[in-house]
């Protein structure tokens, strides 16, 4: 049994952001916000024990909140849960709301949080196995690159290979959502800024899992107003039925003529587990301007995911998922249109 | 602030550090919660945090100030899904069931809300507990149970004791596992690995404990000091608190000379590798994973074998050899192989041992409680009544927790170089890692049919991948198949710097009936023939004839879908046959004894989840005519009278024997007494009562007679081999998803033949397990490793994953009794012919489904993907 004593020494619990970042400044302690995947890395030695600043206290960090112009911003610490069962967030993103129901378990969804869930660390068995070094432990191989991949990224950005792991992350790029942090260093020092989600990873950097540093806290997430005649799907390969890390994963969303009836003016695309962020398949949306609900998609669809193999850049055992990525998609394509076929 | 728990104000917690299972457990003593995977994995952990399930494994103990916990205490066992699991039997060892009740008591409350008493579909009570796994496969039950509990019909407390008697226990988490009795003042102990594949060790220091003297450390290396794994046990140390341990194992410092490795069984066989038992001293020392003792075989390097078992062999080869010459297109000659599987039990090996005036007293997780003391007493030179072994729930083993594992001796040593209790219990990593698992496999089957379509020969061979262990026995199991054409079997150990491997329920059976099945069902289409019509043709045993007939009626079968199926998702089904020995344990006793005026059934032997206690009260209760309730059962004590172990099939055939001539002597002792008990038939509940009044202190010990025309071998240390043989066959529907490369099975169907049943419907459980475990095996099970230096990578149960909810068939077993009347009680076991067949039935299943023949395991998506599209 692992009745762990987590080595921490200290927890400070703020109650404003501007407290927290205080207590982040000058580096060395660690935000905490659902704690469970902190709890798990701790444990395997993946994040060195410190000083730790809970943000469970700090209500400004929780719920969303509506604009008027419809768009709203969801606090970091909201439950992952609760993006799935907020029936106003479900109904404006279904897209997000599918993601967060599928993702690990009930259990955990009730305490993980949007901030967590974003800035969770990659599931690689090497970085998470106290014997081995690699980039993001202050060593300087990767050690799965050259090991087991098996679930290994498909597009290979940098010398890591391990896939991003974040649904939500995958979710909220299809719906253009932007993050904000409130910077705790540098000249930025006490700032807040507002960036695009994408911006919050560099897959180049085999170092990190995001690029915030240790004294920055993500505030919340933005989404635009929702898409009247949106029909979005989300979807993930996995072996296991539920509460399975996905192989790949896929959130596509169309907006619609005439109410969601009409053909597809808009779309976006988002796979996960593909690659060491998410990413947008512009080729895939382009394509899929014109497809019609109902029906089954076209074969200039079809012929764009056949160029997603051009995408890919397979490890030696992750060429597995060259085909699936283009099912994933191509399956969760249908569900957005509602194919007759499937 | 305080927290509330269970209703009742309790101090917040102040430690920043723990978590809040360990703040339940240890700080509170609410040991229902359980802790098993320490990830967030399998739930056995959930309490509910202001009324939503939460995994307290990951939640910072300081989350729950201000808030109200509810643990499986808290539910009081009142809640209608703690009964429904109890009455549908919704668990076999108990560990995981706490986890299920509370999550399912919030599910079952939010849906009788939302949708008055209406059963729920699988998908939804599948969805809902996600997040738990049951290692036994009680799934079906719990399934149930749920389902039973929404409709409504468990609001009072039902009028019938569920069927089995320990059930409540484990629903209210009051039954209590080995790890729960480490008494206050309890140091904790761990154990330093090693973190080379393959060394000499020259010493092993401690470093400073907190007085600046060495900490405390004992030696667990074997007399020829090397280690020849990652993870292979060194030396343990103690401190009073874990965290304080783990700091001491990371200071003891290991000087070594390392010696060359190797990982992989392809590079292990080639020449020049380096070689893992040079002498033949060490050769001999090599441990084993068979479940009887390994013949002797010859050594080549790192290759043992082969061990050879033939009927006619040399005819045999000669016509496979001639019809590959020819290129018979009846020769069918095939190469499967399986992956590794652990057995994972959701309570890991654990050991609290304590001294007291010279005697040791001792909690472990053990299949075999009378094994171990009598072992422990060796060890340690005792008097074996001096060893006090206690192992009153255990949960889960699956044949990992059968010998006097690291964490026994650890804890026995360190405790007394200490002087404090002290506990050793595995984390999840070591679990996965050093446990013990069915080691990997790969076997060449050919076969050879005649123009009349019979077997004319049979050849398997079979190399086992069990790290440094040996004891492949994969090929031979197939010579027990298919009657007595002329065949051979050869068996092949290729051992590697990896971990070793443990007898897992059935040893070599899945991956013998992974190759032998799928070779059938190939021949069977070479000839044009119906997979089953083949079977009845080649398999001359009877009780199989029996289940082929029932099959033959199955809907399941008998209109499954014909010809070529096309689209994205396509059905199949698929079926395999089974046998395995009858194993007994000749030595089996149970005592019985009137105290206070009750009578007591007594055994050092264990329930592992199989249903063994109940199955000790439910004899004596039938073959004295009185009720269950009547009696205590007591189990799990070493002080008692020898218990069989729990493994090797043979726990029910050989105790429930041993209760019933226990019950007819208690009779007899009774009516010398009291001369209105009859001598035969139901003794009245009055006549009962005052007969016990009379016999205070009264007590007989019952053994467990010779079958009839004796058994096929003599005791061999309390096992013998029976005569006749159990048989299974599995029907397995799948759906495959050619797109996404997913494999969903739908239904089973389980015929088991292993003669007269004890306790229905627990035997019924355990056969619906095996079918979990045996999907669990073909889909998703699969450890895997770092090939340079064959660290386990899967070590944990997210990397490592075992079937859950959502993922199984819906299961339907049959028992077919007859057969076995020559054994004393009519039945023999079924824990390990009931999961044999069940990944080749399933593979026949993919093969029908798409026409592609799968090989290796697990039928990983990828695989999938590369053979489909």
């Amino acid at each position: 049994m692992t009745m762990e004593r987590q080595p921490t020494s200290t927890v400070t619990r703020p109650t404003s952001t501007a407290e927290a970042v205080r207590e982040l400044a000058g580096g060395g302690a660690r935000p905490r916000a659902g704690g469970t995947d902190l709890a798990a890395c701790l444990e395997v030695g993946a994040v060195a024990p410190g000083p730790l600043v809970d943000l469970l206290d700090v209500p400004e960090l929780r719920g969303p909140h509506w604009a008027e112009d419809g768009s709203v911003r969801i606090g970091a610490m909201t439950a992952v849960a609760e993006l799935g069962a907020d029936p106003r967030l479900a109904g404006a993103y279904p897209g997000l709301a599918a993601a967060a129901r599928a993702l690990a378990t009930p259990q955990i969804r009730g305490t993980a949080t949007v901030g967590g869930n974003l800035l969770q660390r990659n599931r690689c068995s090497y970085l998470r196995n106290p014997a081995f070094d690699c980039f993001q432990t202050g060593g300087d191989s990767c050690p799965a690159r050259s090991g087991d991949h098996l679930r290994g990224v498909v597009v290979d950005q940098g010398p890591c290979v391990a896939p991003h792991p974040s649904s939500l992350a995958v979710a909220l790029l299809a719906y253009d959502a932007t993050v904000r942090v409130r910077h705790g260093s540098g000249t930025d020092s006490g700032a807040v800024a507002d960036r695009d989600l994408s911006e919050l990873y560099d897959g180049t950097d085999p170092t990190r899992d995001h690029v915030l540093s240790p004294e920055d806290l993500l505030v919340a997430v933005s989404l635009p107003a929702s898409v009247p005649g949106e029909r979005a799907a989300h979807l993930r390969a996995a072996g296991r039925s539920r509460a399975e890390w996905p192989l790949v994963e896929a959130v596509v969303r169309l907006e619609c003529a005439e109410g969601g009836t009409g053909p597809v003016v808009r779309a976006a695309v988002a796979v996960g587990g593909v690659a060491r962020t998410p990413l947008r398949l512009p080729g895939v949306e382009r394509s899929l301007v014109g497809s019609l609900p109902g029906r089954g998609p076209g074969a200039v669809v079809l012929e764009a995911l056949e160029g997603l193999t051009e995408l890919c850049s397979p490890l030696p055992a992750t060429g597995y998922k060259v085909p699936l990525l283009q099912a994933t998609v191509q399956d969760a394509v249908e569900r957005a249109l509602d194919s007759p076929d499937r | 602030m305080h927290t509330s728990v269970n209703g009742a104000p309790s101090p917040a917690p102040d430690d920043p550090g723990l978590s809040a299972a360990e703040h339940l457990r240890d700080r509170l003593g609410l040991t229902g919660t359980k802790v098993a995977c320490g990830s967030g994995a399998c739930g056995a952990c959930t309490i509910l945090v202001d009324g939503a399930p939460t995994a307290s494994c990951l939640l910072p103990a300081d989350h729950l100030t201000g808030r109200s916990v509810t643990t499986v205490e808290g539910l009081d066992g009142v809640h209608p899904v703690q009964r429904a699991l109890a009455a549908h039997d919704g668990l076999q060892c108990g560990y995981c069931t706490p986890g299920f009740a509370v999550e399912a008591s919030v599910f079952v409350d939010a849906w009788r809300a939302e949708h008055g008493d209406s059963r729920p579909e699988r998908g939804a009570i599948a969805d809902a507990l996600a997040g738990h796994l049951c290692r036994c496969g009680a799934y079906e039950g719990i399934f149930a149970a749920v389902a039973a509990a929404c409709a409504g019909e468990f609001d009072t407390e039902p009028d019938q004791a569920p069927p089995r008697s320990d059930a409540p226990a484990k629903v209210t988490g009051s039954a209590r596992f080995s790890a729960d009795f480490a008494p206050h003042g309890a140091w904790e102990g761990v154990i330093v690995r090693s973190t080379v594949p393959h060394a000499r060790v020259l010493k092993v220091s401690a470093g400073p404990g907190p007085d600046g003297s060495p900490a405390p450390l004992v030696d667990l290396l074997g007399e020829d000091r090397v280690v020849r794994y990652v993870g292979q046990p060194i030396a343990a140390v103690a401190a009073p608190t874990r965290e304080a341990a783990k700091e001491f194992a990371k200071a003891v410092r290991v000087d070594l000379e390392p010696l060359p490795a190797v990982t992989d069984p392809g590079e292990a066989r080639a020449p020049g590798a380096p070689v893992l038992y040079p002498t033949k001293e060490e050769r001999a020392a090599a441990p084993a994973y068979g479940e009887a003792p390994t013949p002797p075989a010859p050594w080549n390097g790192n290759v043992r074998g082969p061990g050879v078992v033939s009927w006619r062999g040399p005819t045999a080869v000669s016509r496979l050899r001639a019809a590959s010459r020819r290129k018979d297109p009846l020769l069918v000659a095939e190469e499967y192989t399986t992956a590794t599987q652990v057995h994972s039990p959701l309570e890991p090996h654990v050991s609290v041992a304590s001294w007291a005036d010279g005697d040791l007293y001792l909690h472990v997780s053990t299949q075999s409680v009378s094994k171990i003391a009598n072992k422990a007493a060796k060890r340690w030179d005792l008097p074996r009544e001096r060893v006090h072994l206690v192992t009153e729930y255990v949960g889960g083993g699956f044949g990992a927790k059968n010998s006097l594992s690291a964490d026994v001796v650890a804890a026995v040593e360190l405790s007394r170089l200490v002087g404090h209790p002290v506990r050793v219990c595995l984390d999840r990593a070591e679990e996965l890692t050093d446990a013990g698992h069915r080691p990997g496999t790969r076997t060449r089957v050919a076969l050879l049919a005649g123009r009349d379509g019979s077997l004319r020969a049979m050849s398997v061979d079979s190399h086992g991948d069990g790290g440094v262990s040996v004891g492949s026995n994969a090929a031979v199991l197939a010579a027990l198949m298919y009657g007595r054409s002329p065949r051979r079997t050869r068996d092949f150990d290729v051992v590697t710097n990896r971990p070793p491997g443990q007898p897992m329920r059935g040893p070599g059976g899945p991956p013998m009936a992974w190759a032998l099945e799928q070779a059938v069902d190939t021949m069977a289409l070479r000839l044009d023939e119906d997979p089953l019509s083949l079977r009845r043709r080649w398999d001359g045993n009877p009780k199989r004839q029996a289940l082929y007939q029932r099959v033959a009626d199955l809907p399941l079968w008998r209109d499954r879908p014909r010809g070529k199926r096309t689209g994205r998702f396509r059905r199949g089904v698929g079926l395999a046959a089974a046998g395995w020995p009858y194993l007994l344990a000749p030595e089996a006793r149970v005592e019985l004894v009137v105290e206070g005026g009750a009578l007591v059934v007594r055994s050092a032997t264990q329930d592992i989840g199989t249903g063994i206690r109940n199955v000790l009260g439910e004899v004596v209760a039938d073959r004295l005519g009185v009720s269950a309730a009547d009696l205590r059962v007591e189990i799990g004590q070493s002080s008692s009278v020898h218990g069989t172990g729990s493994f090797g099939s043979r726990t029910t055939t050989s105790m429930g024997p041993a209760a019933a001539d226990a019950a007819d002597r208690m009779r007899d002792a009774l009516r010398e007494l009291s001369p209105d008990v009859p001598a035969e038939g139901p003794v009245p509940e009055h006549v009962f009562k005052e007969a016990l009044a009379a016999a205070e202190g009264v007590s007989v010990v019952g053994e467990r007679g010779r079958d009839r025309w004796g058994q096929l071998t003599p005791n061999m240390d309390d096992l013998a081999v029976g005569r006749g043989m159990s048989g299974a066959v599995h029907v397995m529907e799948v759906e495959v998803d050619t797109l996404l490369g997913r494999v969903r099975p739908t239904r089973c169907w389980a015929g088991i033949a292993a003669g007269r049943i004890y306790s229905e419907r627990l035997a019924r459980n355990q056969c619906e397990g095996a079918v979990v475990q045996g999907v669990g095996y073909a889909l998703f099970e699969e450890r895997r490793d770092d090939p340079a230096s064959g660290v386990v990578l899967s070590d944990n149960l997210e990397d490592y994953r075992i079937p859950g909810m959502g993922d199984v068939p819906e299961t339907e077993v049959y028992f077919h009794e007859e057969g076995f009347e020559h054994v004393v009680g009519g039945g023999i076991g079924l824990g390990e012919v009931s999961v044999v067949g069940v990944a080749a039935a399933l593979g026949n299943a993919v093969y029908d489904a798409t026409g592609w023949r799968p090989h290796d395991l697990p039928l990983r998506p990828d695989r999938l993907i590369g053979a489909l599209r």
